[in-house]
């Protein structure tokens, strides 16, 4: 009787088992596909929207500081001051939205997809670290002192995202961008 | 082949009219129809056909957008003053509309990136309030002179 017990326990806790690996089975391909699209729009908003040095250079753009200071008044002067550090705030929201949304896809899925070594994972890895803290110390200067006070560090993150852009997109050949291209253009049709 | 021919016949005999980018802008974005997000043209659309000449529209919509973003401040200023001054309407009636209007905000292609389009909406209210400024300075002349 102790035997059969036994036996039938076993049996059921196979059984469950089973059950559950079918379920995290069913739940890993469904999350890993939409880790694979998020990551694939995060590699594409990156590359084609958000660092692309014409749109960094255009927002910390020092002709239009230098119009403004030299021509409007020191109200307008403000304006213009709060209108771009609000831009620039939610550039680097932005970017660290995307790059949050990618490391999710190196976190999760991207074994399923690629062949990464545990050297690059690791290097991914500190570079993801880095870069999302770097983004959060900019968040706190752009705040406190504003874009035209630390356009180094702008165009330094800027810098290291699309390094990491280049590197996730190696490793991650099949994610690349289908339509390559820059949304900033000084040379078409200019009045 | 054929957007691209449409394009440069939109170009050539229509844009080329049009010098100022803000005005092309307002112009291309005119021909959208807003329930649609369709382009209309019938002088296009009869040699090329209604997809391609819609097409054509909206690749010049994305290209005037692109120049006018990457314009500096006061390239969009003087785009603005001389937008005003053809309008033939009075200057703060103009300002006083657009600031509350907003128009520009239906001006920009569709699936534009939203950080581009808000960049830009914020450089015309920048620009606008600059032109009040201008318009509210008072006259420089003999009164304005400190007398003697």
């Amino acid at each position: 009787m102790t035997q059969l017990i036994f036996f039938i326990l076993v049996g059921l806790l196979l059984i469950a088992s089973v059950f559950l690996m079918m379920a995290r089975r069913g739940r890993k391909a469904e999350g890993g596909a939409q880790a694979l699209v998020d990551a694939r729009h995060a590699l594409s908003a990156l590359q084609l929207d958000l660092l692309p040095s014409e749109l960094v250079g255009r927002i910390l753009a020092m002709r239009d500081s230098e119009y403004i200071r030299a021509e409007t008044s020191p109200r307008i002067q403000e304006m213009f001051r709060r209108e771009r550090k609000r831009i620039a705030l939610s550039w680097v929201r932005q970017v660290r939205g995307q790059i949050l949304s990618l490391r999710r896809f190196h976190l999760g899925a991207a074994r399923s997809y690629a062949q990464l070594s545990f050297r690059t994972e690791i290097g991914l890895a500190l570079d993801f670290a880095a870069l999302l803290f770097a983004c959060r110390v900019l968040q706190v200067m752009l705040y406190l002192r504003g874009p035209y006070a630390v356009p180094r560090m702008v165009e330094a993150t800027a810098s290291a995202a699309t390094r990491l852009c280049s590197v996730s997109e190696k490793s991650l050949a099949f994610l690349k961008p289908a339509h390559p291209g820059s949304y900033l253009d000084h040379s078409a049709g200019a009045a | 082949m054929d957007v691209q021919q449409a394009t440069d016949d939109l170009r050539r005999r229509t844009l080329a009219e049009i010098p100022r980018v803000l005005d092309r802008l307002i112009y291309l974005a005119s021909t959208r129809d807003y329930n649609t997000g369709l382009y209309y043209h019938d002088g296009l659309a009869s040699r090329f056909g209604q997809e391609v000449a819609c097409e054509a529209l909206a690749d010049c919509h994305r290209e005037a957008f692109r120049v006018l973003v990457g314009a500096s401040l006061q390239d969009l200023v003087n785009q603005m003053q001389g937008y005003m001054d053809s309008t033939h309407t009075r200057a703060t009636d103009f300002l006083t509309a657009w600031r509350k209007l907003e128009p520009y905000r239906v001006a920009v292609p569709v699936e534009t990136d939203p950080l581009l389009a808000d960049f830009l909406f914020s450089n015309f209210k920048i620009a606008l309030a600059i032109l009040e400024a201008r318009l509210n300075r008072p006259p420089a002349g003999p009164s304005a002179s400190p007398h003697p």
